[in-house]
């Protein structure tokens, strides 16, 4: 790992952090939480950027970056005594997986369109690799931010709890 | 006397009815079905009642019967008000079910609370459209594109979400407002395709509308059909997957009108 990879790591991170608050805020969070949300955003964002590009496939690259977010969003619910998804949820958004899912259904109006059979056969299989990747890193998400959940249950709806 | 013993222990009206618009306002501000669930379920036992609830997308159906004289019963269905992300709503509800259930709030302790929690103002629209268009301008550059390219896209984001916000608060259907703002957003970001500014117009213009993706449904549709609510995930799905494509199609118009062949 060189010295311009660090860069590029913290550069994606800092951006990733930007994103998550911009994203966040739609969904109206507390001060807290937009924070929280922006410092896990960049850890599991530049996390994911430093795992692709040692040549790991990005839905298990995903994968190990939300369930760093579960496993922190559990701690930083402790401390700050609000639902973990209330800032996890945020720091994933910079991971979903938009532009897969929106060439999806582009893919799918081209080949609707097309009438030579060479050139529809390239939008299909645009279709059928964009539409199982969004789907892929969608469940990547989801299943790695909620394995502590999944993991320790009874603990994880308690962090709320004050007393 | 007797007044304040009555207003201690409220009838079984006033419980459900109460139950019931919390439900409606954790579904509306974007709460998983499980979370719901047990907030709900942990407020009634507060008050001696037993809860059995299914909630849907349109609507919530709960019945809710007393521990200790099982025949008093009733079931309510309550229609949810469409979605509107809100984030304090859940975390500040869902710390008021604990409250109620370790301080043993009354009755209209636990109303007064959540009319305070509903009632409280969101972020300046001035802010988030500022903040947005800043997370889009960063998004860009997550995808590569150089700052040329970035400052396109803030641009993009801040007419494309100006656009959203005064269309919501005109009512208009939320399908409409997002097609047009997909549109609106992708036309202009196509304009740096047309003059070549920057070295990354492509990925300008397919940044351009991710801001409206709606992220936190996809989420809550995966995490609900994990969690084995297995309808309310599907529905979550569909209406999420609605919306790309409302974004898919406002971005190809935009692009048959550049005369843009390639994303």
């Amino acid at each position: 790992m060189n010295s311009q990879m660090i860069a590029e790591v913290i550069y994606d991170g800092f951006l990733a952090a930007i994103a998550a608050v911009g994203f966040a805020v739609i969904s109206n969070p507390s001060r807290e939480a937009v924070l929280v949300s922006a410092l896990l955003a960049a850890i599991a964002h530049s996390l994911r950027f430093f795992l692709i590009k040692s040549g790991f496939d990005i839905s298990i690259a995903t994968f190990v970056a939300s369930s760093m977010i579960g496993l922190l969003s559990i701690l930083f619910a402790k401390i700050i005594h609000c639902p973990a998804e209330v800032f996890s949820f945020p720091s994933l958004l910079p991971m979903i997986p938009g532009l897969f899912a929106y060439r999806t259904i582009l893919g799918l109006i081209k080949f609707m369109q097309n009438t030579n059979v060479l050139k529809s056969q390239g939008y299909m299989i645009d279709f059928v690799h964009n539409g199982l990747t969004t789907l892929f890193i969608l469940l990547a998400l989801v299943i790695g931010v909620s394995l502590p959940v999944l993991i320790f249950p009874r603990y994880s709806f308690k962090v709320t709890r004050k007393y | 006397m007797e007044i304040d013993l009555e207003q201690k222990s409220p009838s079984i009206e006033q419980v459900s009815d109460l139950l019931a618009e919390i439900a409606c306002q954790l579904m509306t501000s974007g709460a998983h079905t499980m979370r719901i669930i047990q907030n709900i379920s942990r407020m009634a036992k507060t008050f001696g009642y037993e809860i059995n609830i299914s909630v849907f997308q349109m609507s919530i159906m709960m019945t809710i019967a007393e521990y200790s004289n099982p025949t008093n019963r009733l079931t309510i269905v309550k229609k949810t008000k469409p979605l509107l992300l809100n984030f304090t709503h859940v975390s500040e509800l869902s710390t008021l079910s604990w409250d109620t259930y370790d301080k043993r709030l009354n009755y209209q302790e636990i109303q007064s609370r959540f009319h305070e929690i509903v009632t409280r103002k969101r972020m300046a629209p001035l802010l988030v459209l500022f903040l947005v268009s800043l997370a889009n301008a960063s998004f860009c550059g997550l995808f590569k594109g150089d700052f040329p390219s970035m400052g396109l896209v803030f641009g993009a984001t801040l007419i494309g979400f100006f656009v959203r916000q005064q269309m919501i608060n005109r009512r208009i259907n939320h399908l409409v407002i997002f097609t047009t703002s997909a549109f609106t957003a992708s036309l202009i970001a196509g304009l740096g395709y047309i003059f070549q500014w920057g070295g990354t117009p492509q990925i300008a213009l397919a940044t351009s509308v991710l801001y409206l993706i709606p992220g936190v449904p996809l989420i809550n549709s995966i995490l609900d059909i994990i969690e084995g609510h297995i309808l309310t995930g599907i529905a979550r799905l569909v209406n999420a997957s609605t919306l790309i494509v409302c974004i898919a199609i406002g971005l190809f118009l935009a692009m048959l009108i550049l005369g843009l062949e390639k994303l």
